[in-house]
């Protein structure tokens, strides 16, 4: 079903359906349009925002605290952009949650434009987008930091970083999120990666809450470590190579000096592993999944 | 008096018979003129060879002349009839006896009127024993180009005097000794050895495949990575070309002009760089009288084409054609020429225009669209043409330096005994096929020589559904895991070969 057959509905400042938490904040937009399900302006909410150049580690991140956010039916909000924002609305809907999105543009325009698919599945999964811009507005540099105020504004629980650069666009949200008094979290990352710059600055100043696991979030106790043992099938080569990969993501160069075998045996391993599921690629490097 | 004399022109590869018809009329005004759809050079040839043969102390004769070069109806370009006329004229004078024999004159004249270098003369000796044609005389610095060729007396000529003279049976020139083929192996001798190259393990182990199977290959990776560095040293690991390649590679060479005066054949495998600005007709080939580009130049050989991405769209989705068939067909008003471009494509490339994504030292900074437009430009069709694909990931040097020791790079020189033994095995394999190596398999030699069994079909039926892999791809891993196998010494392709190929795969954008 085309984002046209759900209609736009316009909510202004005075309406008594104008979210409440919105109303609080100090430059609330005079006008909401907004397409979708419009009950989940009064559920639980969290934002999670990040870096447009998203690493495998935030998508990692986002995989492994998503599953218990979204289960205790937290409806999750983000910018409809690339990287962390977009992969937060997919796994959101792909966990069965529902999602909001807020636009730096009018309802009727998909930018990015790739997302348009992203678009149609918030709506059939009742999820919401809003917008405080006329339909047909588009989008500006401008608007972006603007729609940043009405990402905090909506959320109740916070709003959770989880990769950002020095000087990005998820610090502001950061700064927002201060000023209007709404808890900041932020994933900590490796001192050495480039996206992560701004949340261990924000963690280091105190400005954040440092969260390693859902539960800082949420905060009730829900007891659930993972452990690692190794799955009972791998050869010798192959519990190595999980063993080694478990420490640290490694290249296969970097692979065949550790474990001091040829690359020929190691390509095999790593085949292996990876038919099984259990060690994914990206960028030249070798992750456990 | 009518002499006609017989000469040779090119089109594509293929040779035909010119006749050159030389009338000095006794009577009319005088004038020199040459018809037969003559080019501006052809046209051009007229005052050297007046010049020349003034300058060998010839007198030239002030009588009206015509030159017809016939057939008349196809196009005649390049300088070899200077030689043919000038005889034809020398003829119509009676200055000397033509030989009893069917003879080819060719070549180019200088004005003091010695015979210069002239391009095609390996072309005109294997035309020359085709047509029965006993004798050759060409240019002194090109024989050799000729004398490779049994059967057929070539003549260098120095000047047009010394041709005179021996046409006059006074000094005659010793025909040319055959230049035999066999013991003129030599292999290229690349910029970097491979044991230079610190690290890289993985882009060795698949250079060296690659030269084995004579596979494409697509290196990804940050600037300074050693990209390029791999792609030149691998010039050094290439098998020397076989008698036949030898002969093919020549043909080309001969007809562009590309033999340095003086040598005959091409014993080392081409290795053509072409820069990113290469038009589309400079790599491919073309032009009105169609001429054979740099991946004809590239054939049986390598063709490395640095910053892969930047190559203009068109140029990129040109390569696809001859990439499969292993030749490229030109057509133009003309008409059609093909010409072999049975060639191993090395492309490199960036992840994005900065370099720098998924670096973990610097960061990306290009904007989504920009990668996007960038990488789609390595299109699915052409990826899909190319057997192995990895990421050279920059090196870092301390941690490599640490743990060096251990680890023994091989020398280009053990490689390349590695790759001659792996394509030992596929000459006996191919004998009574058509093909040289495993990249060039047809999905029927496939069928014939690439059985897979119990395990390496159960391995990669589960890949091809773990990674979605296309029909193509499909038949490329298992002319990979072919080449692994050979490099091994194995008969049979095993598991292990396919899951080292399935290292090499075509991935999506990650």
């Amino acid at each position: 079903m085309s984002i046209f057959a759900y209609p736009i509905r316009e909510i202004s400042l005075s309406d008594k359906d104008f979210p409440g938490r919105l109303k609080k904040i100090k430059n609330p937009p005079r006008k909401l349009y907004v397409r979708g399900n419009p009950d989940v302006l009064t559920s639980k909410t969290l934002a999670i925002v990040g870096s447009r150049r998203m690493t495998h580690y935030g998508e990692t991140v986002i995989a492994r605290l998503l599953p218990d956010i979204v289960s205790e039916r937290v409806v999750t909000i983000s910018g409809f952009m690339y990287g962390v924002d977009s992969e937060v609305h997919a796994q959101t809907i792909a966990l069965g949650g529902q999602t909001i999105a807020v636009f730096g543009c009018g309802l009727d325009v998909v930018y990015p434009p790739e997302n348009i698919s992203l678009y149609e599945d918030i709506l059939k999964t009742k999820g919401l987008v809003v917008s405080e811009y006329e339909p047909k507005a588009r989008p500006h540099l401008w608007k972006f930091p603007q729609r940043n105020r009405i990402v905090v504004g909506l959320s109740t629980i916070g709003v959770l970083i989880i990769e950002a650069a020095d000087k990005s666009g998820s610090l502001v949200t950061a700064r927002l999120a201060h000023k209007e008094g709404r808890r900041v979290y932020a994933v900590p990352g490796a001192i050495t990666s480039s996206v992560s710059g701004g949340t261990n600055e924000l963690i280091k100043k105190g400005k954040a809450k440092l969260v390693t696991c859902s539960l800082d979030i949420l905060g009730s106790a829900r007891p659930k470590t993972q452990k690692q043992t190794p799955p009972a099938d791998l050869s010798g080569n192959e519990l190595r190579l999980w063993q080694i990969l478990g420490q640290e993501a490694l290249s296969l160069d970097e692979i065949a000096y550790e474990l001091k075998d040829s690359v020929s045996n190691v390509s095999i391993a790593i085949t292996n592993l990876s038919l099984k599921g259990l060690i994914r690629e990206s960028a030249g490097k070798y992750y456990l999944v | 008096m009518l002499t006609k004399v017989l000469s040779a022109t090119h089109f594509g590869l293929e040779t035909i018979p010119i006749e050159v018809e030389v009338n000095v009329f006794s009577k009319g005004f005088p004038g020199f003129s040459v018809i037969g759809l003559a080019g501006k050079s052809v046209e051009e040839a007229k005052e050297r060879v007046k010049t020349a043969l003034a300058n060998s102390g010839v007198d030239f004769p002030n009588k009206k002349i015509i030159v017809n070069l016939a057939p008349a109806d196809i196009p005649k370009e390049g300088s070899a009839y200077d030689l043919p006329i000038a005889i034809g004229i020398l003829r119509s004078m009676e200055a000397i006896p033509m030989p009893k024999e069917k003879s080819y004159f060719y070549g180019e004249l200088s004005l003091d009127g010695t015979l210069r270098h002239t391009k095609g003369v390996l072309l005109l000796a294997l035309s020359a024993k085709k047509q029965k044609v006993k004798n050759l005389f060409v240019p002194y610095v090109s024989a050799n180009e000729a004398a490779v060729v049994k059967g057929i007396n070539v003549y260098p000529v120095k000047t047009l005097n010394d041709l005179i003279s021996h046409l006059n049976g006074v000094n005659l020139i010793s025909p040319h000794k055959l230049v035999e083929i066999a013991n003129k192996k030599d292999v290229f001798r690349a910029e970097f050895d491979f044991s230079e190259i610190i690290g890289q393990e993985q882009a060795k182990r698949a250079l060296t495949i690659a030269a084995a199977g004579g596979h494409n290959v697509h290196l990804q990776g940050p600037p300074g990575a050693g990209k390029t560095m791999l792609a030149r040293a691998m010039a050094g690991i290439l098998p020397p070309l076989t008698e036949e390649e030898s002969l093919e590679v020549t043909k080309i060479y001969s007809v562009t002009g590309n033999i340095p005066p003086g040598s005959s054949l091409m014993t080392k495998r081409p290795f053509r760089v072409s820069h990113h600005t290469t038009s589309r007709i400079g790599l491919i080939g073309g032009g009105s009288n169609p001429h054979p580009g740099e991946i004809s130049l590239a054939h049986r050989g390598v063709m490395f084409l640095d910053e892969f991405p930047e190559f203009s769209r068109s140029t990129l989705e040109a390569l696809r054609q001859p990439m499969e068939d292993g030749r490229v067909s030109i057509t133009r008003a003309a008409g059609s020429v093909t010409y072999p471009a049975q060639f191993m494509l090395v492309a490199a490339s960036n992840p994005c225009p900065c370099g720098y994504l998924g670096d973990e030292k610097r960061a990306c900074t290009c904007s989504p669209r920009m990668i996007m437009r960038y990488q789609s430009k390595l299109s699915g069709p052409l990826m899909d043409r190319i057997d192995l694909h990895l990421t050279v990931a920059a090196v870092d040097t301390d941690k490599l330096m640490a743990k060096m020791p251990a680890f023994k790079s091989k020398t280009s020189k053990e490689i390349r005994g590695e790759v001659i033994n792996a394509r030992n095995i596929q000459k006996a394999r191919f004998a009574k096929d058509k093909i040289i190596v495993n990249a060039d398999m047809k999905n029927k030699h496939i069928k014939k020589y690439c059985e897979l069994t119990g395990d390496s079909l159960l391995l990669l039926k589960q890949a091809v559904n773990t990674y979605g892999l296309s029909a193509r791809t499909y038949f490329r891993l298992i002319k990979v895991a072919r080449t692994i196998a050979d490099l091994e010494g194995a008969k049979d392709i095993k598991a292990s070969h396919v899951a080292e190929a399935l290292q090499y795969r075509v991935r999506g954008v990650s």
